[in-house]
């Protein structure tokens, strides 16, 4: 008897280990994986994936054969066997669970020294969060922009602040994640290996507009990086400079018409992001759509007119709050980010619509 | 005063909308009132899950999505789960330990009050624009959010205050009025999760408490304790908040393993395996739980040396609770079990609560962690504790106590329907979350990208399952307590002393004091077993 609850013991070990293995190499439940650190926590989740099998058919197996065997029977009124405890067994769950969450502690450990390793050779990209928008800047090009691009194989290290509330800065293809608190720079280091677009999502409750504050990484070779930056800066990338032989000059806003300016600025400063507006690619619904706001505009407010009403409501978010949305879900700093040439231009460009 | 004259007697209901003193009164009214709060909540979620049904915006904008999320949070932790508890606390401690009442029955009555205050209260706070925060209400975003803001953090100081006041009453009536002969190690475990429960809230409440009335300054006098550009320190918040915070994940979790613990010797018809261990297990993770708070922080502006530290408890944590899940599973084997409705839902309870621990543990992995950190998997992670874990203790404590409470049986199919129902909908529900969150679902969240429709959509359905499953739930409530079986003093032939006494217990508990003699689950010896065959015929199936 003693003999063959042994070998049932090292079977039903054996069976374990197998499905605890299996489950681990063939487990497949993150994103593409589009770093090297993305790697190393992938490993990391396949270990818990496997070990946390184990454990729960362990423990359901446990259950559903106590539930099945142990019934009890049909006017047995009767007491149990009764034992109280068992000093070797609760020793052995005792000690097991601690030896396991010991091993996956130290193995975290590694993963995370690993993944936080710095190098001499880091890019640097300030990551600057608000509500609802990410803005990157390159200091090295002095370039400041919307949509992140990284150069493959190409360590990176971010910083990441906020203007107003806490956010966070996730990509999950690259396993990464870091909060943008105020008051503080804080650092995120990957290196991309993979081409292709990612999503980049706000993980941190930010306000009404959390949902949407999204936004996009490319990882591209070095040379579509150059390029990609250099169109940011105004500049053409060099082999253009080579064919055409002189430095374009940097496109004045002026010469161009008015309309395409005022939809470039809305554009420019994310506007469209939480309101609707066709005409320039506006597609949010955080704020009041500005479909037709140039005869809204003119009724909202008895006492404004519709140009003073405008130019207020972008520069003091909370002055005239429409019906239905809430006060602190405009960022309140546009005063500071957009001239007062690019204010007037935009607002023409809204009372025209 | 026989069972029979107990029952035909007239049910006195006015003495549960007044101030009254006796405990067993005053639990009724927390059971109920916190029943009415977890309906709310439950309405809530499913305003929820009807919007994230489908992507896009469906019936709820950013600032209604987000006060409904915050106050579903709040509503079921604060005004559901953690009180819910007080309520069989004050019900069965009392009866457990053999005392009259509790300690200080005036504080007790006044404990349900704020309780009650404080969750009218929050109710209040939506009418002026609601917190929506979450229930987290980080700075500088709780700062800045609407006047409901300020009012939901009222509510939660109340609440917080109604559990002190409990938490005290508890540890004064355990420690000084407990019957003769029943000794600490002759206590039911429920007994035990509530003084660890009572160490957490008297321990960590208050500094929950200075959190909020910070808040409050920074947001109606102006004062700068957590504006970083002036000085102050949004980080302070978050461990000031999760010092309470993650203790409370204990505070809910604790007395709903004591509830377990009563339930599986009486159904197995045999002594609990391991009785100190479990009783120990409690205090330790009561103390361990006090030191794990970081690693809700593992992402955020936390100096990233601190995080080693917090994973490292974390870790440890699961050491106790898996002691109490082996030992429960040794309780039932080679018992013989009885598949009555709070039998089944303990048994529900380690299946679903197993999924909440493990998860747990990766949670405690740090660079795992930073990737499904407030993403959905945290969600599902959190609804398999609190829902999978503590809801099914409730309402395995309310089954098996109904009989206790009212004097009469409840329907053991419509239990079983309520079981089935809910069960599966909580696989249904929170199973699919786990993997949205690892695939790039962020939580909170009022809308998300197309590529998560499925597994929303499951959700949703699952959400539906379970708010159905209520409804067998109060049908039988309510029939049973009109027309039930009558169940006598002890139907299911239980040896703690809440069993040795008349269904419901007459005003002062026990007819002569009773003195203690056995631990609480010596079944199979001859003076327990036998005595109580004396005390109470055998109910069937």
């Amino acid at each position: 008897m003693k003999e063959r609850s042994i070998l049932a013991l090292v079977i039903i070990t054996l069976v374990m280990l197998a499905i605890g293995y299996l489950v681990a190499i063939n487990v497949d439940v993150m994103p593409v994986a589009a770093s090297s650190r993305a790697l190393l926590v992938d490993d990391l989740a396949r270990i818990l994936f496997g070990l946390a099998t184990v454990v729960f058919i362990i423990v359901q197996g446990a259950l559903i054969y106590a539930v099945v065997r142990f019934r009890k029977r049909k006017g047995d009124n009767s007491d149990a066997i009764q034992y109280r405890g068992n000093n070797t067994l609760e020793l052995i769950w005792t000690v097991i669970p601690a030896i396991l969450v010991t091993f996956i502690g130290i193995y975290s450990f590694r993963v995370l020294s690993e993944i936080e390793v710095h190098s001499d050779d880091e890019m640097v990209v300030e990551v600057i969060g608000q509500q609802f928008i990410w803005q990157f800047r390159y200091p090295s090009y002095d370039v400041r922009t919307q949509e992140l691009h990284l150069p493959v194989g190409q360590q990176v290290r971010f910083e990441i602040t906020t203007l107003d509330v806490i956010h966070s800065f996730w990509v999950p293809a690259f396993r990464a994640k870091r909060d943008a608190t105020p008051g503080q720079v804080s650092e995120l280091v990957i290196t991309p290996t993979e081409l292709g677009s990612y999503p980049i999502r706000c993980a941190e409750l930010c306000g009404v507009g959390h949902s949407v504050m999204n936004s996009l990484v490319t990882v591209e070779s070095e040379e579509d990086f150059l390029k990609w930056i250099a169109e940011q800066s105004g500049v053409l990338p060099t082999p253009d400079l080579e064919e055409t032989g002189s430095i374009p000059a940097e496109t004045e806003i002026a010469a161009e018409p008015a309309q395409l300016v005022g939809s470039s600025i809305f554009g420019r400063y994310d506007c469209g992001v939480c309101h609707v507006l066709d005409d320039a690619g506006g597609f949010g619904h955080v704020g009041p759509t500005l479909e037709g706001i140039g005869e809204t505009a003119a009724a909202r407010e008895p006492a404004v007119d519709a140009r003073a009403y405008l130019l207020k409501s972008i520069t003091r978010p909370d002055a005239f709050v429409v019906a239905g949305y809430s006060a602190g879900s405009m960022p309140q700093n546009y005063e500071d980010r957009i001239s007062s040439e690019e204010l007037e231009v935009l607002v023409d460009y809204l009372l025209t619509q | 005063m026989t069972n029979e004259e107990i029952m035909t007697a007239p049910i006195r209901w006015r003495r549960y909308f007044k101030w009254n003193t006796d405990h067993k009164v005053i639990g009724v009214q927390y059971l109920v009132t916190t029943f009415i709060f977890f309906l709310i909540g439950g309405v809530l979620a499913m305003m929820m899950r009807a919007e994230l049904a489908q992507p896009g915006k469906d019936i709820l904008d950013g600032a209604q999505y987000n006060a409904v999320m915050t106050n579903h949070g709040s509503v079921m932790i604060f005004l559901w789960i953690i009180p819910v508890f007080a309520g069989f606390a004050n019900y069965f401690i009392p009866l457990m330990i053999g005392a009259e009442d509790m300690a200080f029955p005036n504080l007790n009555a006044a404990s349900y009050f704020t309780f009650l205050l404080g969750g009218l209260v929050m109710m209040g706070s939506f009418f002026l624009g609601g917190a929506n925060t979450g229930w987290t209400a980080y700075v500088p975003l709780s700062i800045i959010a609407p006047d409901g803001q300020t009012i939901w953090a009222v509510s939660l100081i109340l609440v917080g205050t109604s559990s002190l006041m409990g938490a005290i009453n508890f540890m004064t009536t355990i420690v000084t009025m407990r019957a003769p002969g029943m000794t600490f190690w002759r206590l039911p475990l429920f007994v035990w999760g509530m003084i660890a429960t009572s160490l957490l809230v008297l321990l960590a409440t208050p500094v929950l408490t200075t959190g909020l009335i910070l808040v409050i300054l920074d947001r109606v006098a102006g004062t700068v304790f957590f504006d970083a550009n002036a000085g102050g320190d949004p980080i302070l918040y978050q461990n000031i908040f999760w010092f309470y915070s993650h203790p409370a994940v204990y505070i809910m979790i604790l007395p709903g393993m004591g509830i377990i613990s009563e339930i599986f010797p009486v159904f197995s018809r045999k002594s609990i395996f391991g009785y100190r261990m479990i009783a120990l297990s409690s205090l330790a993770i009561s103390v361990l739980g006090l030191t794990v708070w970081a690693h809700h922080m593992f992402t955020s502006g936390l100096n990233p040396g601190m995080r080693v530290p917090f994973m490292i408890t974390s870790m440890i944590i699961a050491v106790p609770t898996g002691v109490k899940m082996f030992s429960w599973l040794a309780t039932i084997w080679d018992g013989k079990i009885s598949f009555t409705t709070p039998m089944i839902f303990a048994l529900g309870f380690i299946s679903l609560f197993v999924i909440g621990g493990i998860t747990g543990i990766f949670l405690a992995a740090i660079p795992f962690n930073i990737h499904v950190h407030d993403t959905y998997f945290i969600v599902a992670h959190l609804h398999f504790v609190l829902f999978g874990g503590s809801v099914s203790a409730i309402y395995a404590g309310v089954y098996y106590w109904f009989p206790k409470i009212t004097g009469r049986m409840y329907n053991e199919t419509l239990g079983k329907i309520h079981f089935g129902m809910n069960f599966v909908g909580t696989l249904l529900t929170y199973l699919p979350m786990f993997l949205a969150g690892m695939l790039g679902m962020p939580r909170r969240v009022a809308d998300y990208a197309p590529e998560f429709t499925e597994l929303n959509l499951l959700a949703t359905l699952g959400g539906i399952l379970l708010a159905f499953s209520t409804i067998p739930f109060l049908y039988n409530v309510i029939v049973s307590l009109a027309k039930g079986e009558l169940a006598g003093s002890n139907p299911w032939r239980g040896l703690t002393l809440e069993w040795q006494t008349s269904s419901p217990p007459p005003e002062h508990n026990f007819e002569s004091s009773p003195l203690v003699t056995s631990g609480p689950y010596d079944y199979g010896s001859a003076e327990g077993a036998q005595e109580l065959l004396e005390l109470a015929p055998a109910a069937g199936d």
